[in-house]
C-alpha cells in the first residue's frame, strides 16, 4: 500500500501546478462571488412612469434605510446601458407600488438585494394600506412610522435550541460549495489512475508482486483521500484564519465532515470508475457530469430554493447536499455533533455502497 | 522447476491456449516461439498466475500455483511485452517503486537499484524521466524492474519488440548472463534468431497449441531429410509457381517479393526442373541457394507459414 501511496504522491510532485490551480481557483471563486454579498453596494434606481420624478425621491429614501446598500437614482438609459455593460450587477425599476429587477446575470448579489427591496415594499404596501382607510392620512402615517420605531411589543425569534436566529449568510455556503467543488475534481482525477495504471499495465505488473488487491486498492484510495482532505482543508484554514470568513465555533467538526465527505466521494469516483471503460472515457464524462451536481443538490441557492422532489432525491443521491447541510449548519448555525450525524451516516451510507458497487464493477471488467 | 499440465484457455468460447505442456528446469534457458496470436502472452500470463486457466495446471516444485501464487511470485520476475512503468517518474523513481512492491528490504534497496541499473546499462541516465527515453532504453528499465528482488526465474515476453539493434544486442546479452549466472530463463519471441541464440531448448507454438518442442538440434532434426532453396527471379509468374509446386519432392513453396523458398526432399533433381521450367516460362533465374535449415524453417515446415505471417 505505501509504495503505490508514495508512486502517486511523486508523481504529483512532479507535475504539482494542477492541483495548485484547482486550490487557487476554489480561494479566487469564492471571493470574487460572495465578496459582493457581503461589501455595501451602489444600486441603480429609475422610474419611467408619469410621477416618476416622484416615485424615484420616495422610494430612493425608503429602500436606503436600514441597509448598507445605496440606492442611486439614475437615467434609465444610462441603467440599461450599464447592465448591457456589465458594470452593474443589478437595478432597479421602480413602479408606483411595484418594482422590477433589471440584470443580466444570475449571482447571488441579486438575491441579495431582492430580499431587501421586497422587504421594503412589503412593509410600504401595509402602511399604505392601513392608513388609505383613515381620515387624516398623514397623522396616521406618521403614527404608524412612530409606533414602528418604537413598537409596543417586541419580537424575540430564536432557534429550536433557544439560541438567537442567525442571520444566513449566502457567502459561508458558497464558499462551501465551491471548496467541495474542486474537491471532487481533484478527488476524481486521482482515483482515476486506478484505469490508468490498468491501461499503462502497471497494475498487472503490481499484481505479480507479493502486494495483494486489497493493499492495491487501498493505496489509490487512500492516495486520492489524501488529496482531496488536504486540499478542502488547506482551503478551508486559509478562509477561516486568514480571510477571516466565520465558519462557526467548532472548526474541527467542519474538518471531520470534510473528512467523510472525502471519503464518500472516493467512493462516488471509484463507482464512476466502475462504469467507464477507460481512463480518457473518464476524463470526458466525470467533468460533465460533476458541475451538474452543486446545482441539483441547490449548493449555490439559499436552502429550499430545489423543491422538485425527483431533483431533491438526485441531489440525496451524492454526498454534497449532505456535506453542505452539515458544513452550514456548523458554521452558520454552530451546530453540534448531534446535529450533525444524520448527514455523516448518509455520507458513510453512499460511501459504502459505492465503494462495494465500484470496485466490484472495475474487477468484473478486468477479468 | 516449472510445468504446466494440460494448461488451456478459453475466451468466450474461443480456445486460445489448447493443452500445453511444458517444463523448466533450473538454471534452463527456454523459448517459446510462435508468430503473433499464437497465445504466448496468454502462456505466459497463465505460467505468472496473472490469469487463471479455463483447465490444466501450474507446478512449482511439484506444488499447484494456481490456488496460491504467493510462492511463485516471490521467486519470480516477469518482463511484460509492453512497457509497464510510470513515464513521468524517473528511471531511478520507477525502480524505487518496484523494489518496494517487491519488499526489498529498505537497507538494501539503494544498492540492488544501483547494481540493477549496471546490469541495464542506464546509470548514468538514472534520472531521466521514462517518458524522455528512446524505446531501447525504456525496454531495459522494463527489465531492470523485474530483476530487483532476485528472481529464480525470469519471464521475458518479446523484450525486444520495436527497439534498434544496439539495444536489441545489448538485452540479448544481458539476458545470457544472466542464465549464466543461474536465472531460469522463459523467452518468448517471434524472432527466430533471438531463440536461436539464448535458449538451451524450445517450444514452437500455432493457433494454441505445442507443435513442437527439443533442443535446436532436435527440432533441425525434423528437416534432416529435406533440402531448402532459395531463388531468386526476375519475376513472379503463376504458371512457373505451380510448376514448381507440382515437381516431384517439393513439399513447400513460398513466395516473398520476387524469391521463392522451396522446401523438398533431399537427394531430387529439383534444381534442374526448376531450370526447365523458368526456360518453359521464360522466367530468368538471377540468384540461386541452398540454406542450411533453421528454426525459421521448422516452423514453416510445420506451419506452412512464416513467423511474421
Amino acid at each position: 500500500m505505501k509504495p503505490i501511496f508514495l508512486a502517486q504522491l511523486a508523481k504529483d510532485r512532479r507535475n504539482p501546478f494542477l492541483i495548485i490551480l484547482l486550490v487557487v481557483v476554489s480561494i479566487v471563486a469564492t471571493v470574487l462571488f460572495t465578496s459582493g454579498t457581503q461589501a455595501p453596494m451602489t444600486i441603480q434606481i429609475y422610474s419611467e412612469a408619469d410621477q416618476a420624478e416622484a416615485i424615484e425621491d420616495k422610494w430612493a429614501d425608503l429602500l436606503s434605510e436600514g441597509t448598507d446598500m445605496t440606492f442611486e437614482v439614475t437615467e434609465a438609459d444610462q441603467v440599461k446601458e450599464n447592465i448591457k455593460q456589465g458594470q452593474s450587477e443589478v437595478a432597479v425599476k421602480l413602479l408606483e407600488d411595484d418594482y422590477k429587477l433589471v440584470t443580466a446575470s444570475n449571482t447571488p448579489t441579486i438575491y441579495y438585494v431582492e430580499q431587501h427591496v421586497r422587504a421594503v415594499f412589503e412593509r410600504e404596501a401595509r402602511i399604505e394600506a392601513a392608513v388609505s382607510d383613515a381620515d387624516q392620512q398623514g397623522e396616521m402615517r406618521e403614527a404608524i412610522q412612530t409606533e414602528l420605531n418604537d413598537p409596543l411589543m417586541t419580537m424575540d425569534v430564536q432557534s429550536t435550541s433557544g439560541e438567537p436566529l442567525t442571520n444566513y449568510d449566502m457567502g459561508i455556503q458558497l464558499m462551501f460549495a465551491f471548496t467541495l467543488l474542486v474537491a471532487m475534481f481533484i478527488i476524481g482525477f486521482r482515483v482515476n489512475n486506478v484505469l490508468k495504471d490498468k491501461v499503462y499495465h502497471i497494475w498487472n505488473r503490481v499484481i505479480l508482486s507479493p502486494v495483494s488487491k486489497t493493499k492495491m486498492y487501498a493505496g489509490y484510495l487512500l492516495y486520492a483521500f489524501t488529496i482531496g482532505f488536504v486540499q478542502t482543508a488547506v482551503v478551508l484554514v486559509i478562509f477561516n484564519y486568514v480571510l477571516d470568513y466565520d465558519l462557526g465555533e467548532r472548526f474541527g467538526l467542519v474538518l471531520l465532515v470534510l473528512a467523510v465527505f472525502t471519503f464518500s466521494m472516493v467512493s462516488v469516483a471509484m463507482l464512476f470508475t466502475g462504469f467507464v471503460k477507460g481512463p480518457e472515457q473518464f476524463y470526458a464524462l466525470y467533468p460533465s457530469i460533476i458541475p451538474l451536481i452543486p446545482l441539483i443538490s441547490g449548493a449555490y441557492m439559499m436552502p429550499g430554493t430545489i423543491s422538485n422532489p425527483a431533483l431533491v432525491f438526485i441531489g440525496d443521491l451524492f454526498p454534497l447536499s449532505h456535506a453542505m447541510d452539515a458544513l452550514v449548519d456548523l458554521a452558520i448555525y454552530d451546530a453540534t455533533f448531534q446535529e450533525i450525524v444524520q448527514p455523516i451516516m448518509l455520507m458513510i451510507l453512499i460511501s459504502v455502497i459505492s465503494m462495494g458497487i465500484g470496485i466490484n464493477l472495475v474487477e468484473r471488467r478486468s477479468s | 522447476m516449472l510445468e504446466t499440465v494440460q494448461l488451456s484457455k478459453q475466451f468466450k468460447g474461443k480456445t486460445v491456449v489448447d493443452e500445453v505442456d511444458l517444463y523448466l528446469d533450473q538454471g534452463e534457458s527456454v523459448g517459446l516461439l510462435g508468430p503473433n496470436g499464437a497465445g504466448k502472452s496468454t502462456t505466459i500470463s497463465m505460467i505468472s498466475s496473472l490469469l487463471k486457466p479455463t483447465s490444466g495446471d501450474v507446478t512449482l516444485n511439484q506444488q499447484s500455483i494456481i490456488k496460491n501464487p504467493a510462492e511463485l511470485r516471490a521467486v519470480l520476475g516477469v518482463v511484460p511485452q509492453d512497457i509497464a512503468l510510470y513515464q513521468e517518474l524517473s528511471a531511478y523513481e520507477n525502480l524505487k517503486f518496484f523494489g518496494r512492491i517487491y519488499g526489498v528490504p529498505k537497507q538494501q534497496l539503494e544498492s540492488r537499484i544501483q547494481e540493477t541499473l549496471e546490469i541495464v546499462g542506464i546509470k548514468e541516465r538514472q534520472q531521466g524521466l521514462i517518458k524522455t527515453f528512446s524505446g531501447g532504453m525504456k525496454r531495459r528499465v522494463n527489465i531492470a524492474t523485474a530483476l530487483l528482488h532476485n528472481p529464480k526465474i525470469l519471464i521475458l515476453d518479446e523484450p525486444t519488440v520495436g527497439i534498434d539493434p544496439q539495444s536489441r544486442h545489448y538485452i540479448l546479452e544481458m539476458v545470457r548472463q544472466l542464465n549464466q549466472q543461474g536465472t531460469t530463463v522463459l523467452y518468448t519471441s517471434h524472432y527466430m534468431g533471438e531463440v536461436e541464440q539464448l535458449c538451451d531448448r524450445v517450444y514452437i507454438m500455432d493457433h494454441g497449441q505445442v507443435i513442437a518442442k527439443g533442443t535446436k538440434a532436435e527440432l533441425l532434426s525434423i528437416l534432416s531429410n529435406e533440402d531448402t532453396i532459395n531463388v531468386q527471379l526476375d519475376r513472379i509468374d503463376d504458371e512457373f509457381l505451380s510448376s514448381a509446386r507440382a515437381i516431384d519432392g517439393v513439399r513447400k513453396v513460398e513466395v516473398s517479393g520476387n524469391s521463392i523458398h522451396i522446401i523438398a526432399k533431399q537427394e531430387r533433381q529439383i534444381v534442374s526442373q526448376l531450370v526447365k521450367i523458368s526456360d518453359q516460362f521464360d522466367v530468368q533465374i538471377k540468384n540461386f541457394q541452398m540454406e542450411t535449415p533453421s528454426l525459421e524453417n521448422v516452423f514453416l515446415h510445420l506451419t506452412g507459414r512464416t513467423l511474421r505471417d
